[in-house]
């Protein structure tokens, strides 16, 4: 998917929190997860501290706290694979896109907006 | 989700099998294939070989993902196994009766599935 | 018209920046709860890329006795400016 593509859909899930720290990252999943299997159109966008729920090599918890990395394999297999990140943020991380778990697109600030005009409902997690 | 309340027991063999109040396993690590059709005759069902495939493509999805498919990934996780033919919606409505996700992740000995009606 | 919402505080938080850079041109921005302490004067600065199109709920200037701190460049919206700015706005999006 090119950088440019003006992604559109009925739902934008934009995903501010990292793994395992909160439960909002699961819970945006599962909003989109939801909305996926009423056979909504739904597009992620991971901000923030967010991207790093698309890195490598995630694992359980100190006490065995289920993450979050198979939800994300997952999301293919409910059509939502309209992935973007925040490229800002995951440079800041030092990750390289390589080091994502899955394919997604990075935008860059000015993207943004367009994603979220681009869908009837946003919801920020 | 699978919950931890208790609501009775089903006899499978030797084995005390519990089930929350919706049918679903307390523990899931107690399924066996036994266990599926003991849960499948109480729903007046006989497993056939199709029925069983099904099931095996449900439990590797939950060993996968860690979590139970809703319909659609249901039916995309089948095409995906067994071919265009039994992926699709009508197939797991014959199967499995009503609604083909939550019968089926119950009989795998799964968790009800969350993200479905 | 996107209406965006925010209650952090650019002082402890940095959400607000992910705020900004979503932003459209013509969008707007809504403090809310511990974020109106970013429309004081002393904070404002954090929000000049956005000057006219900044917003502060009164209701929660007020309980905090920042109404007097308040710059005068925020447009400063009661609990009705809130619906009206609600219901201009193509859709609302909460950042916190």
């Amino acid at each position: 998917m090119p950088t440019h593509a003006p992604a559109t859909g009925d739902l934008l899930v934009i995903l501010r929190h990292a793994p395992h720290g909160s439960s909002w990252l699961r819970e945006g999943l599962d909003a989109a997860l939801v909305a996926a299997a009423f056979g909504q159109a739904v597009t992620l966008l991971f901000q923030g501290d967010g991207v790093l729920s698309l890195v490598e090599g995630q694992g359980p918890g100190p006490l065995g706290q289920k993450g979050t990395a198979a939800t994300l394999d997952m999301l293919a297999m409910y059509d939502i694979e309209s992935l973007f990140y925040d490229q800002v943020a995951l440079a800041g991380f030092g990750f390289a896109p390589q080091q994502l778990q899955l394919p997604a697109t990075g935008v860059e600030a000015g993207a943004i907006a367009p994603l979220i005009a681009g869908h009837r409902l946003v919801l920020t997690f | 989700m699978a919950s931890s309340e208790i609501d009775r027991y089903l006899s499978v063999g030797d084995a005390r099998v519990a089930l929350d109040p919706e049918g679903y396993l307390i523990d899931l690590s107690q399924w066996t294939p036994a266990v599926a059709e003991a849960l499948a005759v109480e729903d007046g069902r006989q497993l056939t070989a199709e029925h069983w495939e099904v099931i095996e493509v449900i439990r590797d999805f939950y060993a996968r993902y860690g979590a139970s498919p809703a319909m659609r990934p249901l039916v995309k996780a089948v095409g995906q196994a067994l071919g265009p033919e039994k992926g699709r919606s009508l197939h797991l409505m014959k199967l499995f009766p009503d609604s083909p996700a939550k019968v089926a992740a119950r009989l795998a000995g799964l968790p009800k599935p969350a993200n479905c009606l | 018209m996107i209406l965006h919402i925010l209650n952090r505080p650019p002082s402890s938080s940095l959400v607000y920046r992910d705020a900004l850079a979503a932003m459209g041109e013509d969008d707007r921005l809504l403090l809310i709860e511990d974020g109106v302490l970013g429309a004081l004067t002393a904070q404002i600065r954090h929000f000049q890329t956005i000057e006219g199109r900044l917003f502060a709920l009164r209701e929660d200037l007020g309980a905090r006795g920042l109404e007097g701190q308040c710059d005068a460049s925020v447009q400063v919206v009661d609990v009705d400016g809130f619906v009206t700015l609600s219901e201009e706005a193509d859709k609302t999006v909460s950042w916190f």
